[in-house]
């Protein structure tokens, strides 16, 4: 790792070694936890129990993949990929028109709706969740995907990036379509929207990530074993079977493989988009 | 501010509209993601029925239900049964959420201690009188006992067993320990059961056998608490609540010395304890002979864990110093009907549970599946002639162990989230035994009125 | 309200945010923008009001209610309030969300920022490399990373026993050390974020004030405070805000390794809520313990904001 060096010239070479290796060795131990899931997943039994530190599936197996298979794991990988999906595009669309909204708009209630949802957005949902449940079944919606959906679509945190975005647009643009003669819808969907795209993409990534990673409202409002998601099912087959790393490992593999290689891919974007989400907040 | 109203009503206004909206998007979104659990029961002539199952023995395995509902359905085309598994990991958490969201199951698959001690003393059960009016005379007078609430049947039961712990047979004989037990009866003393674990910390610490822990004392919550109360009730013969269930007793003296030998026993190696472990961790390990005994078995368990031992599980009862143990009971593993209001449905819940538990056809397969033995004793040795009946015999044995039942005694619910700190303060951090006893017991009484 | 709904046209003056906000408008203009605002509003607020505003006030009615597995039992006034500064496990739990925050955030903060200022000025093969390193265990998701940490914690299957030589010290077992545990993973799932950002923002530091800087003969660390560090404060102002959101809200981390154990010693206020309602069934104290976390959280946000505002 060669860094340009003009303006390091400050930096003695023993720091920049010493942090060198401290990156190296924070690097590897980042990366463990991944690959210790993967390689775990091809170890059998007697491996997985074993006293002393096995880095390398000794006689790989597929054992644990064909134990997860025997229940619907590729229904649990549709129900996440599935509730991600929804809960990304709902949130990218209703946070891009509210965004704008409370960007670019000067309305009555602004002030009071904006300090609202940033009080919101710290809120953790298990303080709302008994109420958030009756709620389901008022809608008969308990046990159902939407469950975890709509609720996600709620949290507010996508209205505010959207509105850090849309400020940035120069409000001569807005004023030049007017004066056109544009419409309000068409403002927004023929001005507004290219220029807010690098911040719906950014949000579109968080929200698919944070989706598939909120446990916690998974856990609660999904019930039958059809229903669950891969990271739910991991956390249950872990209460069955309690020490089943193996088995576990599997099921964490399956979880993680697929996104991370979306991220390894869309690297670029996702990085670039939320950067630039924090760097207009 | 006049700005303030047009806002409430605004959001008022998308409130309501959000109720619209959402019950909307259900209606027309719903069928690809969740069958109709809560779809309407008395439209047309079919009465949904959703049954919640716990883990119990062979219906860990869910596919189980399928040819007993298939023969139920068939009997009684008009009734169509569901069935959601839950284990006891989070079960509880599983009926909470129903609960208190209004969305409860109709049956119920456990045992006294939820569906009597917690869910009918909290009125959400239905009377089954007249299910026993029935079908439940030849039930023994211990099991009806625990299946009712001040004089109102709230459970139907199916099965019932003992629970009791296990050694690793090959373990205990290559450490010379098996001397310690009475193999035909299945128990020991408190000595001697001392003695055994100290053969056997000896064993592992030269090597001569490959477990590493002679046994764990898990103190991790959720569910397994039965093995832990047995195991101290039984080192010194004394109870875990007191004969008119008005007090809990673990700070009798002779817990406490139950307790305090526990203790001593973690702190010269002949035990182990683990905060981190719940009874499943500890079942696994000793599957994985990394235990050399579970202070967690049955026969249910016993079925599960098969596959994976590559060794004999030995059943044992739970030592005492009389050599008299005296065993709690697994279950009686049973149904409950929760009052969902719906007289169509508690109707058909009835003749479910009539199916499984009282028509000896389905109920002895039902029986089976569970591993256990029937509550009916006019139904006699439903195992007889069976393969593996050999396997059960010592599971049978434990039966003649049963004690008294107290899992019904008020404040259980609350007086389980105790149980684990006390011991886990006891057996891991080594507190004083008397103090945390006299704690536990001032606080779960606390709530036994 | 309704004192200031009657009060406020007849003293508008001291409103300033109000003549900068419509100021050249004229009434129709406003009404018309109100008007096509709420529409723009209107989806996202469905969601919100339905699914956080309207669960968030019943929860502030059921925690004056005595509510439990049987139902509303009755009005508890402020009993759920007053149990509460009375419960053991509640000032435990207090303590040590006080602990997991203090903890946490400013080690999240000063390490992304050491990372980030040692890795944004690489080639970006390199840079790209350590900043997808730091994020990954963001993607491969809390339940997994927790899973594969419970192995490698694990007393007798372990890997850190095994290469520490520690027998098996059962880590999460142990109230002293399960919760830095439980820290040191919030910690592994939390730099990413932060990384990125201010490998961002370290990337657009105006290099003209620091070049006239080291003209000037600034040191390093001169040039860091006093030119970098004013211009990433934004940034370092939304690293705390998150960081801190993130580390009130971790749930699955502790219902899968320690569900607030060994003796409460990583319970949290938030795990308390929900193992108060789902363990104990408590569910009008549940709420009251949700009530009092939501205004902790509200007034550490704002502390946060005041803090690096006046910086």
């Amino acid at each position: 790792m060669k860094a340009k060096t003009t303006d390091l010239s400050g930096t003695s070479t023993g720091y920049k070694v010493f942090a060198a290796v401290v990156l190296v060795l924070l690097a590897i131990f980042f990366l463990f936890p991944l690959y210790w899931i993967v390689t775990g997943s091809f170890k059998n039994v007697i491996e997985i129990n074993a006293n002393y530190p096995i880095w390398f599936p000794q006689n790989p197996t597929l054992e644990n993949y064909a134990t997860l298979f025997e229940r619907p794991a590729f229904k649990w990988l549709f129900n996440i990929i599935f509730i991600s999906a929804a809960a990304m595009v709902l949130t990218c669309l209703t946070a891009a028109l509210a965004g704008y909204a409370l960007g670019k708009k000067r309305f009555y209630g602004r002030a009071v709706l904006f300090t609202i949802i940033i009080c919101a957005m710290a809120l953790p949902k298990q303080v709302i969740v008994i109420p958030l449940l009756q709620e389901m079944t008022f809608f008969h919606m308990n046990d159902n995907l939407w469950a975890v959906i709509l609720p996600t679509v709620g949290w507010p945190f996508g209205v505010f990036l959207m509105k850090q975005f849309s400020e940035t647009i120069p409000n001569e643009i807005l004023e030049a379509a007017r004066v056109d003669g544009a419409g309000e819808l068409r403002t927004f969907f023929s001005v507004v929207f290219p220029m807010i795209k690098p911040g719906i993409g950014a949000l579109a990534i968080f929200t698919f990530v944070n989706t598939w990673n909120d446990y916690f409202l998974q856990l609660v409002m999904l019930t039958r074993d059809k229903n669950w998601t891969l990271p739910l099912a991991i956390a249950n087959l872990q209460g069955e079977m309690s020490t089943d790393f193996g088995l576990i490992m599997a099921g964490a593999a399956l979880a993680a493989i697929p996104i991370v290689v979306v991220f390894i891919a869309f690297q670029k974007y996702f990085t670039q988009g939320i950067a630039m989400g924090a760097v207009k907040g | 501010m006049n700005m303030k109203k047009p806002l409430a009503l605004l959001l008022a206004a998308g409130m309501t509209l959000g109720l619209a909206a959402c019950g909307g998007t259900q209606g027309s979104t719903e069928s690809p993601a969740a069958g109709g659990e809560t779809g309407g029961s008395n439209t047309g002539s079919t009465v949904e029925l959703s049954l919640w199952a716990f883990n119990i023995g062979g219906f860990t395995e869910a596919s189980n239900w399928d040819s007993l509902i298939a023969a139920f359905n068939e009997a009684n085309p008009g009734i169509n049964v569901t069935v959601t598994p839950i284990n006891y990991q989070d079960g509880d958490q599983k009926l909470t959420t129903a609960i208190s969201s209004n969305n409860a199951p109709d049956i119920i698959f456990e045992g006294p201690e939820r569906i009597v001690g917690n869910y009918a003393r909290n009125g959400l059960m239905v009377d089954l009188g007249d299910l026993w009016t029935s079908g439940g005379s030849d039930i023994a007078e211990g099991i009806s006992s625990v299946s009712q609430l001040d004089g109102t049947y709230y459970m139907y039961p199916l099965s019932v067993a003992a629970h009791c712990m296990a050694i690793n047979y090959e373990a205990f004989e290559a450490a010379g320990a098996l001397q310690y037990l009475d193999e035909e009866n299945r128990t020991w003393t408190t000595d001697n059961f001392v003695k055994a674990m100290e053969a056997v910390r000896d064993a592992i610490a030269d090597g001569t056998i490959a477990v590493k822990v002679p046994g764990i004392i898990y103190c991790g919550a959720q569910g397994g608490d039965q093995g832990t109360r047995a195991l101290v009730n039984n080192l010194y013969s004394d109870y875990y609540v007191n004969e008119d269930g008005t007090s809990y007793l673990a700070n009798s003296e002779n817990n406490v010395k139950a307790l305090t030998l526990l203790q001593d026993m973690v702190n010269n190696g002949s035990m182990s304890a683990n905060a981190s472990f719940a009874a499943a961790d500890e079942l696994q390990a000793f599957a994985n002979q990394t235990a050399a005994v579970t202070f967690c078995w049955n026969y249910s368990n016993y079925t599960q864990y098969a596959e994976q031992t590559q060794f004999t599980p030995f059943a044992m009862a739970f030592p005492s110093d009389d050599g008299v143990p005296e065993l709690e009971m697994a279950g009686p593993y049973g149904f409950g009907i929760f009052d969902n209001g719906d007289e169509a449905k508690i109707e058909a819940a009835k003749k479910f549970i009539q199916f499984v538990c009282d028509d000896q056809t389905a109920g002895v397969e039902a029986v089976k599946t569970t591993g256990f033995f029937p509550v009916h004793s006019s139904w006699g040795d439903v195992y007889a002639g069976a393969e593996d009946a050999e396997l059960r015999a010592p599971f049978a044995l434990m039966s003649d162990y049963l004690g008294r039942y107290y899992n019904l005694t008020g404040g259980w619910t609350e007086q389980r989230a105790l149980w684990w700190p006390m011991l886990a303060a006891i057996m891991t951090t080594g507190a004083d035994v008397q103090t945390e006893a006299d704690n536990f017991v001032q606080q779960a009484n606390a709530n036994i009125g | 309200m309704a004192q200031n709904t009657v009060a406020a046209p007849a003293q508008t003056k001291p409103k300033k945010q109000k003549p900068s906000q419509f100021s050249g408008m004229s009434k129709a203009l406003v009404r018309r923008e109100t008007i096509s605002a709420y529409l723009f509003l209107l989806p996202s607020l469905i969601f919100f009001v339905s699914f956080v505003v309207v669960p968030m006030f019943i929860c502030v009615v059921y925690s004056f209610l005595e509510y439990d597995l049987s139902g509303v039992r009755g009005f508890a006034g402020l009993d759920n309030y007053i149990k509460l500064f009375q419960d053991p496990v509640f000032h435990r739990g207090f303590l040590n969300t006080v602990l997991i925050v203090v903890v946490a955030v400013p080690t999240v903060a000063a390490f992304s920022l050491w990372v980030s200022s040692a890795i944004y000025k690489m080639h970006p093969l390199p840079r790209s490399f350590f900043r997808c390193v730091f994020y990954l265990p963001v993607v491969t998701g809390s339940v997994a990373i927790t899973v594969v940490w419970k192995w490698i914690l694990h007393p007798y299957y372990g890997l850190l026993n095994q290469v520490a030589g520690t027998g098996t010290f059962d880590w999460l077992g142990n109230q002293h050390t399960a919760i830095w545990f439980i820290i040191l993973i919030l910690f592994t799932t939390s730099i990413g974020q932060p990384i990125v950002l201010y490998v961002a923002a370290l990337g657009n530091v105006d290099q003209s004030l620091v070049e006239a800087a080291q003209v000037d003969g600034a040191t390093k660390l001169q040039v860091f405070w006093k030119i970098k560090w004013p211009q990433i404060m934004p940034t370092t102002l939304y690293v705390l805000v998150i960081t801190t959101i993130n580390s009130f809200q971790c749930f699955a981390l502790i219902q899968l390794l320690t569900k607030g154990g060994p003796l409460n010693s990583t319970m949290t206020i938030m795990y308390q809520v929900y193992d108060t309602a789902y363990r104990l069934n408590d569910l009008g104290y549940a709420n009251a313990i949700g009530v009092v976390l939501a205004i902790i959280i509200a007034i550490f946000s704002a502390v946060q904001f005041k803090l690096a505002k006046t910086e």
